[in-house]
């Protein structure tokens, strides 16, 4: 059943059977309510009204495991079907603490709310010994709530990598959550590869607090989907630290994609870094839209931003829109947003060296593509980033 | 090796070649200069394929094959070498790598086999020292941030690398000092064989000093209203071009 507007909290609520603080998160998301057709954080991603029109909320389908699926690389692989853990497909390594646990609070916004009311459990990871963690989610019932805290304790090293597969006759819609806690001079490195489909509907929110001397990276790689929107939220909460915040999307079809980055400098001595680039050609839409706040507090603060976008088609759609709020006085912040066409000259000129268009123009974009892939540092995740834009390129 | 025949190309509507006539074979060097808005480097675009420029009469034949009928890949795989005026910056590739591709490119384009990078590297260091290449260059981004005179020279080292039948260099010699002419000419020089023919497009004598041309033709107002040996070009240098600009509007 495909449901109205007002309506989609409603008939949930009849789905209900959470704890004390899903039911507090309930009450506050019954308060707040979805976001509307006015909202401004959801100008170009009428969400709302995306998800009223094509998701049946209740549809349940079997799942769609499919082992081969799973980077062949030393560490741990957890895998989740439809918000649950399913130990029998993950391995899971002797390092890494692992806890299935009772929903606990999170963030305040509409769709963390959602995602706190209606998921089934959380998973709680804390850092091992360097090995990365691989967390695959199958989704396939219609509505999927997956709910992740992670905690990267004092010192570590920890890189996780997530992509979501879901299936191609079924439309889902994934409401994803995971949270980060970044210790004391520790790193935390978070890729995410979207490569869906036209059924896919998602709402990714990626959550990081940075404690003194820490840093997060987090590199969102978008190739196809109905509708996504990535809510990353970084807060630089202690004296040096840094946030850095990368992101591809290379879009075709009629693939959106929506990036929506805030990140906040509450202490001395912060840096952070965020370039994002869009290929959007057919009829696709792409959407930036990051925020740098610089407290009262956060002296001496160094922030920088890029968006850059080519645009290949004249049916595609691009929407780019920076924002800095700054409260202190000793900063140094820059923003810049460019799009344009691909250089012709640049084409021609590769061409009289005897390159055919084709490969010329998959030269400049994989060129200007490269950059996001810098922290990418798991070499079999940066192949199969590598292998889809050279897929779409070519 | 090349034969123009009433080469007539526009631009936006705007005639620029207005009939050219141009006949170049293999082992010689044709010099074609003129005043700045002759069609100089339209002529040379035009030779290598340039899409924004509109063929409306005429024809070029290269190597019996018409040459119009080919895009600017094709002309490269069959031996046409077009060194720009203005070499295009591209941030992100970097040379090595654009270079590899070119020539495998060409090579496949001709049914030979790739070359592997052993003999890849191999080539490269041996062209690099016909034009006095460094090395920490190559595998910086294509021209990016490059000196005007080592754009040129790396203009020159591709050429070097593809090994063309036909070159054409758009005022190479442009922006370039005294030391760094030499050099380019020197690579050229060395490039140039019986089998081989060029095309120097130039404003000024200097560089036919040290590319010693066969012939020299005169581009004006979209035609080559003279055609001579080399002392023509010195005596363009020394009486300027209005003289020919005068013989033209005389006639």
């Amino acid at each position: 059943m495909i449901m109205s507007a007002p309506a989609i909290l409603e008939n949930l609520e009849s789905t209900f059977k959470g704890n004390e603080v899903q039911k507090k998160a309930l009450d506050m998301l019954n308060e707040v309510g979805l976001p509307q057709r006015k909202s401004e954080a959801y100008k170009f991603t009428p969400v709302t009204s995306l998800l009223e029109k094509n998701i049946d909320f209740e549809a349940k389908d079997e799942s769609t495991f499919d082992s081969s699926l799973l980077y062949k690389e030393e560490g741990s692989h957890l895998v989740f079907i439809n918000g649950e853990l399913a130990k029998e497909h993950s391995s899971i390594s002797d390092s890494l603490k692992l806890e299935v646990a009772e929903i606990s609070e999170g963030k305040h916004d509409p769709f963390s709310l959602l995602n706190a009311a209606y998921a089934k459990e959380e998973l709680r990871i804390e850092s091992g010994y360097e090995e990365p963690v691989f967390i695959y989610h199958f989704n396939s019932n219609g509505f999927t709530n997956p709910r992740i805290k992670v905690n990267v304790k004092n010192g570590h090293t920890f890189r996780v990598v997530e992509k979501l597969i879901s299936p191609l006759d079924a439309k889902t819609f994934t409401n994803s959550y995971i949270e980060f806690t970044v210790g004391k001079n520790a790193f935390g490195y978070h890729t995410k590869v979207q490569n869906y489909n036209d059924h896919t509907y998602s709402h990714e929110t990626v959550f990081a607090h940075i404690d003194k001397d820490g840093q997060f990276y987090n590199n969102t790689f978008s190739f196809e989907g109905a509708m996504v929107r990535n809510n990353l939220t970084i807060n630089l909460n202690a004296e040096n630290c840094e946030g850095h915040m990368y992101g591809l999307f290379l879009l075709d079809k009629k693939s959106h994609v929506d990036n929506n980055t805030s990140v906040d400098h509450l202490k001395p001595n912060s840096f952070s870094n965020e370039l994002y680039k869009g290929i959007l050609d057919e009829k696709s839409t792409g959407v930036f839209n990051g925020k740098i706040y610089v407290r009262q507090d956060a002296q001496k603060t160094n922030a920088f931003q890029s968006n850059n976008n080519i645009l290949l088609s004249e049916d595609a759609t691009l929407h780019t829109k920076p924002q800095l709020e700054i409260w202190a006085d000793d900063v140094k912040c820059s923003h810049g947003c460019t799009s344009g066409q691909l250089d012709e000259d640049a084409i021609f000129y590769l061409r009289t060296r005897g390159i055919n268009e084709k490969n010329a123009k998959a030269m400049i974009l994989n060129a200007f593509a490269a950059e996001t892939m810098e922290h990418v540092k798991v070499s079999s995740v940066k192949e199969e980033i590598q292998g889809l834009i050279d897929q779409k390129l070519v | 090796m090349i034969s123009i025949k009433n080469l007539h190309a526009s631009i936006e509507d705007k005639e620029i070649l207005k009939g050219i006539n141009l006949e170049v074979k293999a082992g010689e060097v044709h010099a074609i200069m003129g005043p700045n808005g002759s069609g100089k480097s339209t002529l040379a675009s035009v030779l290598a394929g340039r899409e924004d420029y509109e063929v409306t009469e005429g024809s070029i034949t290269y190597e019996n094959e018409d040459l119009l009928e080919l895009g600017p890949d094709e002309r490269a795989q069959k031996g046409i070498f077009l060194a720009f005026q203005y070499p295009v910056e591209i941030p992100g590739v970097s040379t090595t790598n654009f270079l590899k591709t070119a020539i495998n490119q060409v090579r496949e384009a001709r049914g030979e086999k790739a070359l592997d990078a052993v003999h890849f590297l191999k080539l490269m260091k041996e062209k690099m020292k016909l034009v006095d290449m460094d090395q920490a260059l190559l595998s910086r981004s294509l021209n990016e941030g490059f000196s005007g005179g080592e754009k040129k020279r790396n203009e020159i080292f591709q050429m070097a690398m593809l090994e063309p039948k036909l070159s054409i260099l758009d005022e190479t010699d442009s922006g370039l000092d005294i030391d760094a002419l030499r050099i380019v000419a020197d690579g050229v020089n060395k490039l140039k064989s019986d089998k081989t023919a060029t095309i120097v497009v130039t404003h000024y004598q200097r560089l036919l000093d040290y590319i010693v041309p066969d012939f020299v033709h005169v581009l004006y107002n979209g035609q080559i209203v003279k055609s001579g040996d080399k002392s023509l070009a010195l005596e363009l240098e020394e009486k300027g071009y209005d003289w020919i600009k005068e013989e033209v509007a005389a006639v």
